[in-house]
């Protein structure tokens, strides 16, 4: 570039917003900028010093304390470098909790997603009457947990006055799912997929209705059959939701906690345990912080995952 | 807006942030004084609504009508365990300190969470009034830093009804007891009742049934000090045999994971089943289904457990309790604290508790000069369960529950047994991991003083 042409450019910012109007000009401009700048921090210093109190400080605390023997009475602890990552793999519930996080993830990933996008399909077709099924349909969602729990285990998995003893005891053997080593994860799933499934409806319902109407009716004209109106219509608009979701069940499958412990605290024999569950226990029954912060971190690697992938797959459907 | 006054606005802004993040930090525990007394909190596990009553009128009025110098007031949460170690990691928290047990009182005393109670013992005679392994357990290198509020054993209540059907008697022995067992099996009712549903650590009643009357409390006192292996053969027996237990379908069958305490009693009361085996703080399930109102109260009954292992006294209790109390290092009320627990461990009151809320304060008195006539409902039998229990622990004859004794991971690592009644591992496999869990927590001194037997 020619010196000259250089020169005579003047800054890209300062240009592109506001004429030079000469250095006396600019010194003049100078102060309340800046205090202006300081206005700005200082209004955004709440939210981050609140952010750094609850999430940063606890986030930073609980890496470190994953390196200590910290038995969460105390502020003493001894650092004891990788312990406790060691002593949790070794442990054989650790390998059973992990297992069963990857299975949680794989039934949510394909049981909740398929329901709640074949439900939001029907009801595209439903406008008068979608309003009334999405509001019936998210009914178990916005109840607590504590409150589904309960009624699955006093309803349907009661032996004794629930669905599932009165089919047993009327000739037809159900079992007993919460009790069964092979049965209970998927027992306890069950109850968390049905509280699940409606949101995921009315996220899918909400994006299938951003569609164009013009490539729908487009695509009718062209004699599109049902299946290809999805496959090549619906699907792509909905494409980014539909993996923002599965991101999200990711992280959620290695963060689920509520429906285990109120259902079966991870048992029997450790069936249903959960790294949370395993975590919990090492927290709150034998006084090992150290060694809950340390399966903290592992499941918070898990979640770290899942957020770089969705990134990337952002980041690639931006530049396509 | 003028540069000064967003200036102002920011200022506002943040200060009204950290008026409320100062806000959210305060503590729970508050010692003003209200008219003239100081206050003291005692923070309790979230009971039944009645009983929470029982406690507000017995406990709460009648310690603040009995002296003019503090007032006490009670807070009930089910999370009363995370509370109280969180409160206390701040230095924060109740003025007494409700507890699962000498074996946590004990990880607190490490971090100087709670204060030495020595010098209210001698005030009040503490030593001289309470049961000798008890009292013992609540202390930490000879000092006293918590005491039980009640004794906990486990047992068999049993239906009368049940069993004349069955034309059977009480059981007096183990074999007795699984030919009882196997003939409500074949009569189509269930073994025994109960269940973990909600909460796990109903398993470790049936651990702790195991250890004390198979592997026997001798070789348990001797594995809780570290001269015997929780490997030794004994022990492996004892577990072994728990599973062999479970797998017979003596505890529940298959719906031991389907039933809590509150399912049996009732599977109990509509005769399901013969025995309820258990500890005897299920009293207070009980009295839902066993009652005066329904005219029921003397079709059940409450035993020991029978030994397994031949060689060992008889009768036998395991020993243990339902919580300990304790009093905060950082409260400013210690003395009034002390009077409150005083309070607790009297004669009077726990008559009062138990004539409303049986199972749950029988007060590890030496004697309990209480006349089970004198009580209604299943609050007889209560007295005289605890009664029957407090003579055979001044003979010597006891074992040790694991949530009393045992130290927290080790306990935690007993609560786990069921992976060797579901054939998930081995005994011997399990106890490994018994074995190193505790060798740490001894290491680390974290297991109360174990009472001798005689």
């Amino acid at each position: 570039m020619p010196a000259t042409e250089a020169a005579a450019r003047p800054p890209r910012r300062i240009a592109a917003r506001r004429p030079d109007t000469g250095a006396t000009a600019g010194r003049r401009r100078a102060r309340p900028r800046r205090r202006s700048t300081l206005t700005s921090y200082l209004l955004v210093a709440p939210a981050v010093l609140l952010s750094a109190l609850v999430v940063v400080v606890p986030g930073v605390l609980t890496a470190v304390a994953a390196f200590t023997d910290w038995d969460g009475i105390g502020l003493k602890a001894r650092w004891i470098g990788f312990a406790n990552f060691s002593s949790i793999l070794r442990d054989p519930v650790f390998t059973t909790a992990l297992g069963n996080n990857i299975r949680w993830m794989l039934l949510f990933l394909t049981i909740p997603v398929a329901i709640g996008l074949l439900t939001a399909l029907l009801l595209l077709t439903r406008p008068r009457s979608r309003t009334l099924y999405q509001v019936i349909f998210l009914v178990p969602y916005v109840l607590a947990p504590i409150t589904n729990a309960i009624l699955w285990l006093n309803i349907v998995y009661n032996p004794l006055s629930g669905v599932v003893g009165y089919a047993n005891h009327h000739g037809l053997n159900l079992g007993e799912p919460l009790s069964g080593l092979h049965t209970a994860i998927y027992a306890v799933a069950a109850v968390d997929i049905w509280h699940f499934w409606g949101f995921l409806t009315v996220i899918y319902l909400a994006a299938l209705r951003q569609t164009p109407v013009e490539q729908v009716e487009a695509a009718l004209v062209e004699g599109a059959n049902g299946w290809q109106l999805f496959r090549y219509v619906y699907l792509p608009g909905i494409k980014s939701t539909l993996q923002l979701m599965w991101v999200m069940i990711i992280i959620f499958s290695f963060l689920a906690f509520d429906y285990v412990w109120l259902m079966t605290q991870g048992g029997p024999a450790h069936a249903t345990e959960m790294l949370s569950t395993y975590a919990y226990s090492f927290a709150f029954a034998s006084f090992q912080f150290g060694k809950a912060a340390a399966v903290g971190l592992i499941m918070s690697l898990f979640g770290l995952i899942s957020s770089f992938l969705y990134t990337w797959l952002s980041r690639k459907d931006l530049n396509a | 807006m003028p540069v000064v006054v967003k200036w102002r606005y920011a200022l506002v802004m943040t200060s009204a942030l950290a008026l409320a993040v100062s806000g959210c930090s305060s503590g729970s525990s508050d010692s003003s004084s209200a008219g003239g007394r100081k206050n003291l909190q005692f923070w309790f596990w979230g009971a039944p609504p009645a009983h929470q009553a029982a406690m507000k009128k017995i406990l709460v009025n009648g310690f603040n009508a009995s002296q003019s110098k503090y007032r006490l007031s009670v807070t009930f949460n089910n999370n009363v365990d995370q509370n109280v170690q969180v409160a206390l990691t701040a230095n924060r928290g109740p003025d007494i300190v409700y507890g699962s047990g000498p074996a946590f009182a004990a990880a607190y005393v490490g971090k100087g969470k709670l204060a030495n109670m020595d010098p209210y013992a001698k005030k009040y005679g503490w030593k001289s009034r309470l049961l000798g392994p008890m009292y013992e357990s609540g202390t930490v290198g000879g000092k006293l830093y918590s005491l039980p509020n009640s004794l906990n054993t486990l047992g068999i209540f049993y239906n009368k009804k049940v069993l004349a059907k069955l034309k059977e008697p009480v059981p007096k022995t183990f074999a007795q007891l699984t030919s009882v067992m196997d003939k409500a099996k074949a009569a189509g009712l269930y073994a025994s009742v109960t269940g973990n549903k909600g909460w796990k650590p109903v398993n470790e009643n049936y651990s702790s049934i195991f250890l004390t009357h198979d592997a026997g409390p001798s070789v348990i006192q001797r594995a809780l000090t570290g001269k015997i292996p929780w490997t030794s053969p004994q022990i492996v027996k004892a577990v072994q045999d728990s599973a062999d237990f479970y797998k017979k379908g003596y505890l529940a069958g298959k719906d031991y994971n389907n039933l809590n305490f509150t399912d049996s009693m009732q599977l109990l009361k509509d005769e399901k089943s013969p025995f309820f085996i258990g500890p005897s703080l299920a009293f207070q399930f009980a009295t839902d289904y066993f009652n005066d109102a329904n005219g029921n109260v003397d079709d059940l009954g409450f035993t020991s457990f029978p030994n397994v292992n031949k060689s060992l006294a008889s009768p036998l209790y395991t020993l243990g309790t339902t919580a300990s109390l304790s009093i905060n290092a950082h409260s400013p009320n210690k003395d009034g604290a002390a009077e409150v627990i005083n309070y607790m461990l009297s004669p009077s009151y726990a008559k009062q508790m138990t004539k409303v809320w049986p199972g749950y304060w029988g007060v590890p008195l030496k004697k309990f000069d209480a006349d089970p006539g004198d009580f209604s409902g299943l609050s007889k039998q209560y007295v005289t369960a605890i009664q029957n229990m407090i003579n055979t622990v001044n003979q010597g004859n006891f074992g040790y529950f694991t949530a009393t004794f045992f130290p927290p991971a080790t306990e935690q690592a007993l609560v786990n047994i069921d992976s060797v009644w579901l054939g998930k591992t081995s005994a011997r496999t399990f106890l490994d991991g018994v074995e190193s869990t505790f060798k740490t927590e001894l290491d680390k001194k974290l297991v109360p003083p174990i009472p001798q037997q005689k």
